[in-house]
């Protein structure tokens, strides 16, 4: 909200500059935005001294003059007739905007070059009067800013007001506030009324049907009123605080709505048919057109006021076209009304309107201070557009808001704040923001808080308000006294810990990325039909359709970063992201939500450098990544294997494997097909691991055991296999380890090799393994028996036979 | 003859020390152990020994040879070094090494294990909680009913009419007041959403939202607790204030600038030019969260905080455009 500074001191008296008030405004919970000169736009308007203006012809109604600048003559061309040589006027120089929006630049005007712009006094908002330019007074010196020479100088101060503080949403609310806070005196406007005429009973009746919505509607009717332009200084407060200027009828309500904080309407009288307002709710689908030229459609829950024959307008939110002050209208209706703050909120969302006046209804207005609006509304109208008063008001308050009663321990409230405060102490702050304060016994104050603090409910909050009015400052900063317990963190996040260690360790960098993607990411990896995965978790009001479901996948985000660098020319990634993704249950239950490990290698193996030749990651540099990190969380029994069942379709096929623990999949390691690669825009071979880490974690063992280490020295042997194509390596170790020889310490691959000499269909391995002892050293004859033994046994569970040497 | 050798060792190794350009140091060597050098001759000699001294003088002869070699090995290695030269026996040390790929854990998850261990440190557990939540977790349990402005706060991304991406972690506080008795010591980071995209928004970011409750926990604890927090993620310079603010499941509710670490308060464009920056949200647990979660308003009391991560990073790392995080641009990640 912006209070004008000149404005706020027509009720409180401020004795600081205005940087001290907007700092003890923040810090007493008024946080404030911004501080704007009110007149700088006027900071390339300056004074100049007319030197000379050269005759023109009768035909001609342009002259042009030279006028003294202070640093120099400029020529300015102008139509006034109100200005001879020696006159001081106000110039806009080249760049100034001036409040129409017009911004003044050099040019020529009928062949003669102009500098500037003489203004009238409307042209700078500065007064009304715009038949000719404004004459200075003789004391301006050239060259000087107007603002200056005039003296005017006033700040816009800008709060954010907290949804809390619906009492501040006016100038007198911030008044009292500063009040308090500077302790300083605060004079409310006096409100004093002629005597009315016809009483207003016999003109016009108003009933509330809807008094849930509508707890009070009060209203008065001025007659004989000259609807025109209203005075310049009411202009210039609704300009200050950036309203426009209507009428003086509608400038009285939106000068009163700003002044108090109540919003009023003002109907034309005589276009209420039957001189009558009747507050009910719509109808379901029924039409009306508001002040801003739309037509609505309203539901059964909104408020609406109509008069004997329909809707006139939409409560508390805006006018309807029908009815709004017109410049022949005599007769003015002012509604002053507490309409339901979530009547109103709802109504105002549902049409998407926000208005200075449902802003201030959904935040709850002062229900006493509807009648004092009014009147201050009646009488300004009265003053102002020359009407005369009804006599007597209507007020209609089918629903008093009770008055609320707080007990407040003093004791309590030292508590909660860490305070030493006494009771007196607790009243007088109380008291300084208008609460209503009586002690009760030694601890207790009996509180009534003001019917504008619609905020204040409980003791909390009047808790605040002390806490708030003393300073936060001021309240001594302590340490808790606590018990000391620890609890071990959960496994998840001891795991997830070690996770990026391990996978920073590979050299791979943790991304993250939105957890909403496209919907037909899913088709983007050919997921069938019947995959979980399709079962999306929808938005109902995304940014963009990219961002239009929760992700089911962490690939999607893994390719579009891929995507992302490979435009920048980041062709060499190794990245990762942990994460959860987000599977629809039913319309009823919260998403399943599964936290997921998966990471992508595209590119080089190594990064280019002066020591190797680059070379490009395969298959087997990812599977390594991935039994370094699952050996690394101490997982054991991991088998990879070939893909089965359509989980994978995103993979290439005979290029990935699925990793299991036991019976349970963990995910999928391999290259990703070049479908899905293409689906998401990009054709360098890039590889991936998908893995649940919900599911890993269960597998991960915390436990660690040493094994002895022998004292005896190790042989190795090799055996040189040629065997079938189809048979797997894991089968071979598989078999050797399912042998059971308690001497062989371990088996490697250390060759694998395909091509002539060896035969089309077959393929040659090379085994070695290491034979150790526990007990004793091993003699050379023993080994070679068990290897042979071994030997034999693979030979013929393989049909493989040795290859020569 | 070994009289001889050794005068002929003496001559080359003062002459060695008379020169100070590696040609010079050259064609004196060849001049000495050359294939026309003194020693090669005087070695030439020993074969005319008789048969019982050859192997003695010829071993003699060999070592006076080799510390001629040496020394002239080592003088020119001498020379080169002062000139900072390559010879083929030594390495371009300067050449980078072999690179080693290194990872980088991602900035946010950086920030946001310094956030919890320092709370971890003053006992703290971590505690997580669904994205996808309830409505009622999320802003009723909160106190913040339908149809209250507070809403407006929260740009809310929903899924259906009661179930939505959670705005703030907060939700989690609930969640862990409802199965747990006091004392309570939570802190809880996690992704949180919001409809809002800039340079200073977006629609998902991280939040760390803390409650401690406990009979006769004061707002004064708050501030300890809160500054503590401050000078252990920024610095023990850092100031902190503490200012009046709302939210509906606090009160009294307060945001909390810090001292601008850019400007250190002198004002800048960071600050805005106000000297400060807000980096948390924090109040005393409003009773209405406590009745909701069944618990006795008499005999406890509690603080609860949040504040986003982003914020906090962009702050440590001089980060000014919130989006980077989530780009993922390998240029960004490599910084941390």
């Amino acid at each position: 909200m912006k209070v004008s500074l000149s404005w706020l001191k027509d009720y409180v008296t401020i004795d600081v500059d205005v940087i001290k008030l907007a700092e003890a405004l923040t810090m007493a919970g008024l946080e404030v935005d911004g501080l704007v000169d009110r007149y700088a736009y006027l900071d390339r308007v300056v004074v100049g001294r007319i030197v000379e203006i050269a005759p023109r012809s009768h035909a001609e109604t342009l002259s042009l003059c030279r006028v003294d600048v202070g640093n120099g003559i400029k020529p300015v061309v102008c139509g006034a007739t109100n200005i001879k040589e020696g006159d001081l006027v106000p110039i806009a120089l080249p760049g100034a905007q001036l409040p129409s929006g017009e911004t003044i630049d050099a040019g020529r005007i009928r062949g003669q070059a102009s500098e500037g712009m003489l203004c009238s006094e409307a042209e700078l908002a500065l007064g009304m009067d715009s038949s000719g330019i404004l004459l200075l007074p003789e004391t301006a010196k050239p060259g000087l800013g107007v603002a200056v020479a005039l003296s005017l100088s006033d700040t816009i101060i800008e709060f954010d007001l907290t949804p809390n503080r619906s009492d501040c949403l006016s100038i007198i609310g911030i008044a009292r506030e500063v009040a308090a806070i500077l302790k300083t005196p605060l004079r409310y406007p006096r409100v004093k009324l002629p005597p009315g005429e016809t009483p207003i009973e016999e003109l016009c009746s108003v009933t509330i049907d809807a008094p849930d919505h509508c707890p009070r509607y009060a209203a008065r009717v001025v007659t004989d009123v000259n609807v025109g332009p209203s005075p310049f200084w009411l202009q210039d407060r609704l300009y200050s605080v950036g309203l426009r200027t209507i009428n003086n009828v509608v400038d009285v309500t939106n000068f009163v709505l700003m002044e108090m904080g109540q919003p009023l309407h003002a109907f034309d009288f005589d276009r209420l048919a039957e001189h009558r307002i009747v507050v009910k709710t719509a109808q379901e689908g029924q039409a009306f057109t508001t002040l801003d030229g739309v037509e609505r459609t309203f539901g059964s829950d909104m408020l609406m006021i109509c008069d004997g024959k329909g809707p006139v307008a939409l409560a508390g939110i805006m006018g309807g076209l029908e009815s709004e002050i017109e410049d022949q209208t005599t007769r003015v209706l002012i509604e002053s009304a507490y309409f339901n703050p979530i009547t109103t909120r709802r109504t105002a969302k549902r049409l998407g309107l926000n208005t200075e006046s449902s802003h201030r209804f959904e935040r709850g207005v002062d229900p006493v201070g509807v009648r004092r609006a009014l009147d201050r509304a009646a009488q300004l109208m009265v003053e102002l557009a020359g009407g005369k008063l009804a006599e007597g008001v209507i007020d209609v308050y089918p629903r008093p808001i009770p008055e609320r009663v707080i007990e407040l321990s003093v004791k309590r409230t030292n508590r909660l704040l860490g305070t030493r405060l006494s009771q007196d102490d607790v009243g007088a702050y109380l008291k300084s923001v208008e609460l209503d304060v009586e002690p009760l016994d030694e601890d207790r104050l009996r509180v009534v808080p003001p019917t504008f603090r619609m905020d204040i409910t409980r003791p909390e909050d009047l808790m605040e308000e002390v806490a708030r009015l003393r300073g936060y400052d001021q309240i001594p900063t302590t340490h808790p006294v606590s018990h000391v317990v620890a609890r071990k963190p959960d496994k998840k996040l001891r795991v997830r810990d070690r996770l990026w260690q391990l996978l920073a360790g590979c050299g791979f960098s943790e991304i993250v990325t939105y957890s909403f993607i496209r919907r037909d990411a899913c088709d983007q990896l050919l997921l069938h039909d019947q995959d979980p995965r399709r079962r999306m978790v929808s938005i109902l009001n995304p940014l963009t359709e990219d961002q239009g479901v929760m992700r089911s996948s962490l690939l999607p985000g893994l390719l579009a970063t891929m995507y992302r660098n490979s435009k920048q020319g980041n062709e060499n990634l190794k990245i990762f992201e942990l994460g959860k993704v987000f599977l629809y249950t039913t319309p009823d239950e919260l998403p399943e939500e599964i936290e997921m490990i998966s990471g992508l290698w595209t590119g080089a193996r190594h990064v280019k450098a002066w020591h190797f030749k680059e070379t490009k990651v395969d298959f087997y540099d990812i599977k390594g990544v991935v039994e370094a990190v699952l050996a690394g969380l101490n997982i054991a029994g991991v088998r990879f294997a070939p893909l089965t069942g359509t989980d994978f379709p995103y993979l290439r096929s005979g290029y990935a494997a699925q990793i299991q623990v036991g019976n349970e999949r963990l995910g999928a390691v391999g290259e990703l097909s070049g479908e899905v690669l293409r689906n998401f825009g990009l054709n360098q071979v890039a590889y991936c691991f998908d893995l649940n880490f919900d599911r890993l974690v269960d597998h991960v063992s915390e436990e660690k055991r040493t094994k002895a280490l022998s004292r005896f020295p190790a042989t190795t042997r090799d055996m040189a296999l040629i065997l079938s194509n189809s048979i797997e390596a894991q089968a071979l170790l598989d078999f050797v380890e399912a042998m059971g020889q308690v001497l062989v310490e371990g088996v490697e691959i250390f060759d694998i090799y395909t091509g002539s000499p060896i035969p089309e269909g077959k393929k040659s391995i090379g085994l070695r393994f290491t034979y150790r002892s526990s007990e004793r050293s091993l003699t050379d004859s023993e080994v070679n028996n068990i290897h042979e033994t071994i030997t034999r046994e693979v030979l013929k569970k393989f049909s493989a036979r040795l290859r020569p040497e | 003859m070994k009289q001889e050798f050794e005068k002929v060792e003496q001559e080359a190794l003062e002459a060695i020390k008379g020169i100070s350009d590696p040609t010079g140091l050259k064609t004196l060597k060849a001049r000495y152990v050359g294939r026309k050098g003194v020693v090669t001759a005087l070695l030439r000699k020993i074969s005319g020994l008789p048969p019982e001294e050859k192997p003695e003088t010829g071993r003699f002869a060999n070592e006076v040879k080799k510390r001629i070699e040496d020394a002239f090995a080592k003088a020119l290695q001498a020379l080169e070094a002062d000139r900072g030269e390559v010879t083929a026996d030594t390495l371009d040390v300067t050449l980078p090494g072999r690179p080693l790929a290194r990872g980088r854990v991602h900035p946010i998850t950086q920030i946001t294990k310094a956030i919890c261990e320092v709370f971890q440190r003053l006992g703290f557990e971590i505690v997580e909680g669904p994205d996808v939540e309830w409505d009622y977790y999320n802003f009723e349990a909160l106190n913040i009913p339908r149809d209250h402005p507070a809403r407006d706060m929260h740009d809310t991304f929903y899924i259906s009419e009661n179930i939505v991406l959670r705005t703030h972690t907060s939700p989690i506080q609930i969640r862990v007041m409802e199965s747990q008795s006091p004392p309570v010591r939570i802190i809880a980071p996690g992704k949180s959403y919001r409809v809002d995209s800039d340079i200073s928004h977006t629609p998902m970011f991280f939040q760390v939202e803390g409650l401690m409750v406990q009979e006769n926990i004061s707002f004064g604890d708050l501030k300890g607790v809160l500054t503590t927090f401050a000078h252990q993620i920024f610095d023990e310079e850092t100031s902190l204030r503490f200012r009046p603010s709302f939210f509906p499941f606090t009160e009294p509710s307060a945001e909390i600038d810090i001292r601008c670490v850019i400007c250190r308060g002198a004002g800048c464009r960071v600050c805005s030019h106000t000297g400060w920056l807000e980096v948390l949200g924090a109040g005393m647990v409003h009773p209405a969260v406590f009745e909701m979660v069944g618990y006795d308003t008499d005999r406890y009391t509690g603080f609860a905080f949040g504040m986003g991560i982003e914020r906090i990073a962009m702050l440590k790392y001089g980060i000014e455009d919130i989006r980077k995080f989530y780009e993922n641009d390998l240029r960004f990640l490599e910084q941390f």
